[in-house]
């Protein structure tokens, strides 16, 4: 049994070291093996995009009476039964009609309503399942070119915050990873080539690329 | 198994895990300004325009993909600009050429007039959180035909990869490390299969 402070902090810390890697290892490695096939569009197995489904279909709609487009999005979602995170085309909505996508990993669907003639149609673009992984490791919501999108789905802020989960885990297990290692004394020079030899790797493409004329 | 596999495979895990290590992190942070895209905000932005005379090369008009990207390329050598060309935006009627130019702190607009064969540059330098999520996209799925046309986008996506495979390495290793600590046998299997079964729990609410 550990006695002393350090001892106890260095058992606690390989605990953690492996308790986390074992909660997150399915986690992990959905967004390694999808890092990969973002990494390689050209790789034939990976090519989801031409093997989707897409199907048309018009509905009547009862005219929505909320103010906000937000608002009557939702109830023509309600109406359509379709449940997803909702983005706006870039240029603004014509009068007297309302345009939006509703995503979901794997399922797409235009809505195009018709607020004169109370109809909606819809264009549903399904994707296989690699598809469906390949848009979870982008699903959040939010979009770098765009700081006006904002999530709107509560499902699409649960994968966020396991997103989120997800890296504060791994950069504990980086951190405990260190403590680790420094409790080695015999290894600590052999330690510092490799680590030195990352840190060294990393920063030229995180700091060093940008004064490359 | 024998005792030398297990120390080869501690000391492998080890090593490999520090040299990894920072580009985890970089991947790792990087998520955050990716989530949370209005969070913090940009902090460097700066835009300077200048003026040059270049000698447009021949056909890159008519050029089109890769070939077209070529000869941007020698533009580029001209002015003295390195990185990822990210599309080039043609204008036909007006006789001009868009050329984004990144690579991580700066971004490069280069607006080529081809009748007057000049060109006029805007440099916007990045903050350090738009650096790391830029390497976190880089090279990704997007213009896929011209993408990895600068030497050091393409070392980066072999670096990114060779990242993804030792961290499977690692992630395999550890679960054997794992297993031989008997002691740890049960709790470590509860905290598995807690984590698969949010994992298909989550997963199943967003897609199903």
């Amino acid at each position: 049994m550990p006695s002393s402070p350090s001892q106890k902090m260095e058992v606690w810390n390989r605990k953690a070291h492996f308790y986390l890697g074992l909660y997150f290892l399915f986690f992990l490695w959905l967004f390694s093996f999808t890092g990969l096939l973002l990494n390689h569009p050209q790789w034939r197995f990976a090519q989801f995009w031409p093997e989707r489904k897409e199907t048309h279909y018009e509905r009547p709609i009862q005219p929505p009476s909320s103010v906000s487009e937000l608002d009557r999005a939702r109830e023509i979602m309600r109406e359509l039964n379709l449940a997803g995170e909702i983005d706006w085309p870039a240029q603004k909505q014509a009068a007297r009609r309302l345009d939006f996508t509703v995503n979901r990993p794997g399922n797409t669907n235009r809505v195009s309503a018709d607020l004169v003639q109370n109809r909606a149609a819809v264009q549903q673009i399904q994707i296989n399942s690699l598809g469906v992984m390949n848009v979870l490791h982008t699903f959040s919501g939010t979009r770098i070119n765009n700081p006006a999108a904002t999530r709107d789905w509560t499902l699409t802020t649960i994968w966020v915050v396991a997103m989120d989960a997800l890296a504060v885990g791994l950069l504990l297990m980086v951190l405990s990873s260190y403590y680790m290692w420094y409790r080695l004394k015999h290894k600590r020079r052999w330690g510092l080539i490799w680590l030195g030899a990352g840190v060294l790797s990393c920063s030229f493409f995180a700091v060093g690329l940008g004064w490359l004329r | 198994l024998p005792k030398s596999f297990y120390t080869w495979t501690r000391d492998l895990h080890l090593y490999f895990g520090l040299l990894v290590s920072p580009f985890v992190v970089v991947f790792a942070i990087s998520v955050f300004f990716l989530n949370h895209a209005r969070l913090p905000a940009p902090d460097s932005a700066t835009t300077t325009a200048v003026t040059r005379s270049v000698q447009v090369p021949v056909g890159i008009e008519q050029a089109e993909g890769k070939e077209r990207v070529q000869l941007a390329g020698q533009i580029l050598s001209q002015v003295g600009v390195a990185g990822e060309i990210n599309f080039i935006r043609s204008l036909p009627k007006e006789h001009r050429l868009i050329v984004p130019v990144v690579k991580p702190g700066v971004e490069i607009t280069i607006d080529v007039n081809l009748k007057e064969q000049t060109v006029t540059l805007s440099e916007r330098r990045t903050a350090f959180w738009e650096r790391l999520s830029y390497l976190h996209r880089s090279p990704g799925p997007h213009n896929a035909a011209i993408r990895g046309n600068w030497f050091w986008t393409r070392s980066w996506q072999w670096l990114a990869d060779a990242t993804v495979y030792l961290v499977l390495f690692l992630s395999i290793t550890g679960v054997y490390l794992w297993v031989v600590i008997r002691s740890e046998r049960k709790v470590g299997l509860i905290l598995l299969l807690t984590g698969a079964l949010s994992f298909v729990g989550i997963i199943y609410a967003v897609v199903a």
